[in-house]
């Protein structure tokens, strides 16, 4: 019995706004309900990133929400998983070019997993979710890997300050 | 043995004489020698003291006493004339003709006027130890004082003069000496409230001294119904030897009735929260080894007397609800000292309802109580002085800085608070017989002993809220600051508050030994009966309670040794990363709940009244 | 030998039990919504996986606290298994919750402080009818050790069914369950206390909830002495109860959960105690 096998079991997840129309949002909500249920995969919807593996990000990256997506990002424990959910989260969507919006997650942050349309679906996002527990499961073996070779996890310094992480975030478009 | 009680009395008074005329220099090295000179004595005399010691004095001090009488409340007189205090005028002129009268009608002679057993003991320890670490602290505060040279050299003398006149007051048998002394102590009281001379110290001042003024008169009464009962001379151990009689219950409940208004019980709480205004030495003396103590000592004095008698029923009923009266008047506190004073007056209900249970195990809880809470208050307000002069901070509302600031004081803020709390800690340990021995009051008493239970239960989780209201407050500090380092408050200050660190955790590990080699004797003369103290494996039983002491070990490292390495471990190998407040980087400012309940004191004072006069209508009855 | 086997074996296995209860509780609590629910090892999945998460922390201190509140819960559960004094054990839990609710207030986070205040008003909700029960249990038992009462042969249900309809209310005060849950408050402040620890630190505060459902189960198991079959009945009845009073319920404010539990249970408890000392 292999013990490990079981973490990925366990995915927490967080949901960040990042300024969307909140269609994907309540699309999100309706995969907690009855219906999808996705707590039978051991998720839990945290509301928290310090506790959480898997960020689900909806909407376009707008100006005011550009540093906290970054700060929520940099306050989660490594391993941990990206999901960008929908139409704009992933590239802009219908606000691509608006003054007011930088467009796409991955311009602050690393995505992992790009789930489509504009609204997105309940199985779509569920499907994202079983991709990036793949890969969340194959960044913590990599982590592990680097701990037994290492005997630590990051390769520069033993302790890492993330409490000014965020406060270098500079606008992509000016 | 007399050489070094009388020491004891005469020591304090000289050197209070000689702080006055001494230039600063001298007067400071005075002051921290007598201090420990005092402990000294006062640890020598516990222990040597194996049986209660009888003494009288020469004839002519008798005369001196009744003079000092009379001198005194002249003083008091003109104190109300010059303030135009109808009040105090009034209670003055009641006491002086009964005095007058008394001095008159009752014999002159006096066979024994001292009686020091091992309860004064055991007050003398508190008194001078505690006093004495009080009086080196209010060195430096007093210092800081804006006041003239000369009031400062005034201030230390007056603190002086209190520990004599306290050690007096718990020494003395007859009940006209006694008298004195109690107004004595009313009178240093006043003056050190009045210290500061502004419109709200005098006015302060003036409650207090009205107040204690009725408990003064209230033994001059008793002294008039025990001679009217013809038990002869007007002494407490008289008084003990016609416990079963039945017009003792008169003079027992004016005595008692003087201990409710110098212990600051409702409806007299209110000198005790004015006496903040005060500087903070003297909340310190008055709330941990003077003053309010008096309180609960008269009770353990009379406790064989008071026990089972109706008497000592309303009395619990009255101090039952004053613990959570005065915790919920706390909840509405926003003064970190008027927080301590309430609290105060709730532990001070329990003390004195433990003393008027007077079984065995009731009177060792008293006395657990009164020495845990004498030390833990003293270190709280030591701490709340050094708030005000180090850091400005009054108010619990404006400390939420200080965990980054100051984090020494507040660690010894937060252990002091959990002290009063929390097992392992001493005055716990109080707390947990009282409730034990509640228990088996519902079992005989019924009703009573019901309602008390509930008040104990709602009062000590209303104190724990507030409690933790306080410490919420004082211990939050950003992530950026791991290290900590304590900050510098000055040599005097940081001694002090060291001492009495020491005192509260040393008297934790100790006490086991404590309660029996220390407090079941004292409780066994006190409450003239056995109190079987055997340790039995990892067992204590007193008389019927068992005291495990392993949890209590243990809780040990749990509490005070957590709460310590807490701030001083640092895990290496682990990222930092900011609170979480959703993704902002502001810095908020903290604040607790707050629960309005004003409202609900004047009802308090009604119900304080209504028991106060039910006291004297059942002992008439 | 058996009375002692037992509540160390107790002991040992709690976070084991308290687990499979909350893993329990979740699939009951799935299927009262119609939802499937996760597997009953749930708990120990996440267990796992926090176990192997980078580790962070606000500050030393807080992390510290954490761990000791887990710590000194697990020293109470076996004080109060072991059959230790009813007090003492109440008061050694309100250690182990002060250790976290300090840990709440020693970080500059608004949740975590809003959560320590809420926390120590449920402590406020509850205690007082905590103690007002060992009360009577002290008075019908004659003594405060709660051996006495796993050994004797007549339920304290029978003899005081108000006492228990007030430890009933009290429960999910102490266990943050719907609709007292404010200390907690998922959605609202984000889990109050438990929110700046994460990874390892987070396990402790995670599995210390654990020990709190073996803590109140046991609290409940009292009730029926030495009955064991009317004991585990009482269990039943209890994990139903709360479960359906978690889904049914909303929160409410921590104002009205002091009036209710002052008002309601600790006026039950307090009737419980003058019929128990009439009597
Ligand atoms: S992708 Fe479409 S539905 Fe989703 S948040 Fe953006 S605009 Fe709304």
């Amino acid at each position: 019995m292999n013990l490990a096998s079981y973490r990925k079991k366990s995915p927490w997840i967080l949901h960040y706004n990042a300024g969307g129309c909140n269609g994907c949002d309540i699309e999100i909500l309706a995969c907690l309900a009855p219906k999808y249920d996705i707590e039978r995969f051991g998720m839990i919807n945290t509301g928290n990133p310090k506790q959480s593996d898997i960020l689900l990000v909806t909407g376009p990256v707008t100006k005011r929400s550009r540093e906290r997506l970054v700060e929520i990002y940099a306050q989660m424990p490594e391993p941990k998983v990206v999901i960008s959910c929908g139409a704009c989260a992933s590239t802009g969507g219908v606000f691509r070019g608006m003054y007011n919006c930088e467009g796409g997650v991955d311009q602050f942050i690393p995505v992992d997993v790009y789930v489509c349309g504009c609204g997105t679906r309940p199985e779509q996002i569920i499907d994202g979710v079983v991709q990036a527990l793949a890969i969340l499961e194959k960044k913590t073996k990599e982590l592990e890997e680097s701990v037994k070779l290492k005997r630590e996890a990051v390769k520069e310094g033993h302790q890492l300050n993330r409490r000014h992480i965020a406060d270098e975030i500079k606008p992509v478009l000016s | 043995m007399y050489f070094f009680i009388t020491g004891l009395f005469l020591l304090p008074l000289i050197v209070s004489g000689l702080l006055l005329v001494l230039p600063g220099k001298i007067s400071k090295r005075l002051v921290i020698l007598t201090s420990f000179l005092l402990s000294a004595l006062a640890l020598y005399i516990f222990i040597n003291t194996t049986a209660p010691l009888y003494f009288s004095v020469p004839g002519y001090v008798n005369e001196v006493v009744a003079g000092a009488d009379i001198l005194l409340l002249v003083y008091f007189g003109w104190v109300a004339l010059r303030k135009k205090s109808g009040l105090v005028g009034i209670l003055t002129v009641l006491q002086l003709a009964g005095l007058l009268y008394l001095l008159k009608t009752l014999p002159a002679s006096h066979s024994m006027q001292f009686m020091v057993d091992k309860l004064s003991v055991f007050m003398f320890l508190l008194i001078n130890v505690i006093s004495g670490i009080i009086a080196v602290f209010s060195l430096r505060y007093i210092e800081e004082e804006a006041c003239s040279a000369f009031r400062k050299k005034y201030f230390l003398s007056i603190l002086f003069w209190f520990i004599g006149v306290m050690n007096l007051v718990v020494s003395s048998d007859n009940l006209e000496y006694f008298f004195l002394f109690f107004e004595l102590t009313t009178l240093a009281s006043f003056l050190l409230i009045g210290f500061r001379k502004d419109a709200v110290s005098v006015k302060n001042a003036l409650t207090a001294l009205w107040m204690n003024q009725v408990g003064g008169l209230a033994i001059l009464a008793a002294i008039f119904f025990i001679a009217y009962n013809g038990y002869g001379e007007a002494t407490f151990s008289n008084l003990l030897a016609h416990t079963a009689e039945k017009g003792i219950l008169l003079p027992l409940a004016l005595i008692a009735v003087a201990a409710i208004s110098k212990g600051a019980q409702l409806p007299f709480s209110k000198w005790l929260l004015g006496a903040m205004v005060a500087p903070t030495p003297v909340s310190a003396l008055l709330h941990s080894s003077t003053m309010v103590k008096i309180a609960p000592f008269i009770i353990l004095r009379l406790s064989p007397a008071l026990k089972d008698t109706p008497v000592a029923m309303v009395l619990i009923g009255l101090t039952g609800f004053v613990f959570i009266a005065a915790a919920v008047g706390a909840l509405a506190q926003d003064n970190f000292k008027r927080i301590l004073a309430h609290s105060t007056i709730a532990l001070l209900a329990l003390m004195i309802m433990m003393g008027a249970m007077g079984t065995p195990v009731t009177i060792v809880a008293s006395l657990v109580l009164i020495l845990f809470h004498g030390i833990s208050k003293c270190m709280l307000f030591l701490n709340a002085g050094v708030l005000e002069r180090v850091f400005h901070l009054k108010e619990t509302s404006d400390m939420d800085r200080l965990g980054e600031s100051g984090p020494f004081t507040s660690l010894v803020i937060t252990l002091g608070f959990m002290s009063l709390l929390l097992p392992p800690f001493g005055a716990f340990i109080g707390k947990w017989l009282s409730i034990e021995t509640l228990g088996a009051l519902a079992t005989e008493k019924k009703i009573l002993g019901a309602l008390v239970m509930v008040a104990i239960a709602g009062g000590g989780a209303v104190l724990s809220l507030l409690y933790f209201k306080v410490m919420g407050g004082l211990v939050s500090r950003s992530g950026e600051q791991d290290r900590v380092r304590f900050e510098k408050t000055g040599p005097i200050y940081s001694a002090t508050i060291y001492i009495l660190l020491g005192l509260v955790l040393a008297g934790m590990i100790g006490l086991p030994l404590l309660l029996t080699h220390y407090f079941a004797p004292v409780a066994a003369e006190t409450g003239r009966q056995a109190v079987p103290v055997v340790t039995e494996g990892w067992n204590l039983y007193i008389a019927s309670m068992r005291l495990p002491i392993l949890p209590l070990l243990v809780a040990f490292f749990l509490l005070p040794v957590t709460v310590i390495t807490a701030l001083f471990i640092r895990f290496r190998k682990v990222d930092r990363a900011r609170e979480y407040m959703c993704g902002e980087k502001l810095n908020y400012s903290f604040s607790s709940f707050y629960f309005s309940t004003d409202r609900a004191t004047p009802y308090f004072y009604a119900a304080g009244v209504l028991f106060l006069a039910s006291l004297i209508l059942v002992a008439l009855i | 030998m058996n009375d002692v086997l037992i509540p160390v074996i107790l002991i040992l296995l709690a976070p084991l039990l308290g687990g499979l209860l909350y893993g329990f509780e979740r699939i009951v609590k799935a299927r009262m919504q119609r939802r499937i629910g996760p597997p009953l090892l749930q708990p120990f999945y996440d267990f796992l996986k926090l176990a192997g998460k980078r580790r962070m922390m606000v500050h030393s201190a807080h992390a510290f606290l954490g761990i000791m509140h887990f710590v000194s819960l697990w020293f109470a559960l076996a004080v109060l298994l072991l059959g230790g004094d009813l007090i003492l054990v109440i008061f050694l839990h309100l250690l182990s919750t002060s250790l976290l609710i300090l840990a709440g207030y020693s970080t500059r986070s608004i949740f975590s402080h809003l959560g320590a205040n809420r926390a120590a008003i449920s402590v406020l909700a509850y205690e007082p009818v905590l103690i007002i029960l060992a009360v009577s249990i002290f008075m019908l038992n004659g003594t405060f050790d709660t051996a006495a009462v796993f050994t004797s042969s007549e339920p304290l249900l029978y003899k005081m069914p108000l006492a228990f309809i007030a430890l009933l209310l009290v429960l999910p005060i102490k266990l943050k369950k719907s609709p007292f849950d404010v200390a907690e408050a998922h959605q609202e402040i984000t889990g109050g206390v438990e929110l700046e620890f994460s990874g390892l630190f987070y396990e402790a505060v995670y599995t210390a909830k654990w020990l709190d459902y073996v803590f109140c189960y046991t609290l409940v198991f009292l009730f029926a002495g030495s009955n064991i079959l009317l004991g585990a009945g009482l269990l039943v009845f209890t994990f139903l109860y709360l479960n359906a009073l978690d889904n049914s319920t909303a929160r409410v404010s921590y104002k009205q959960m002091l009036r209710f539990s002052l008002g309601v249970a600790f006026s039950l408890a307090f009737i419980n105690l003058l019929i128990n000392s009439l009597t």
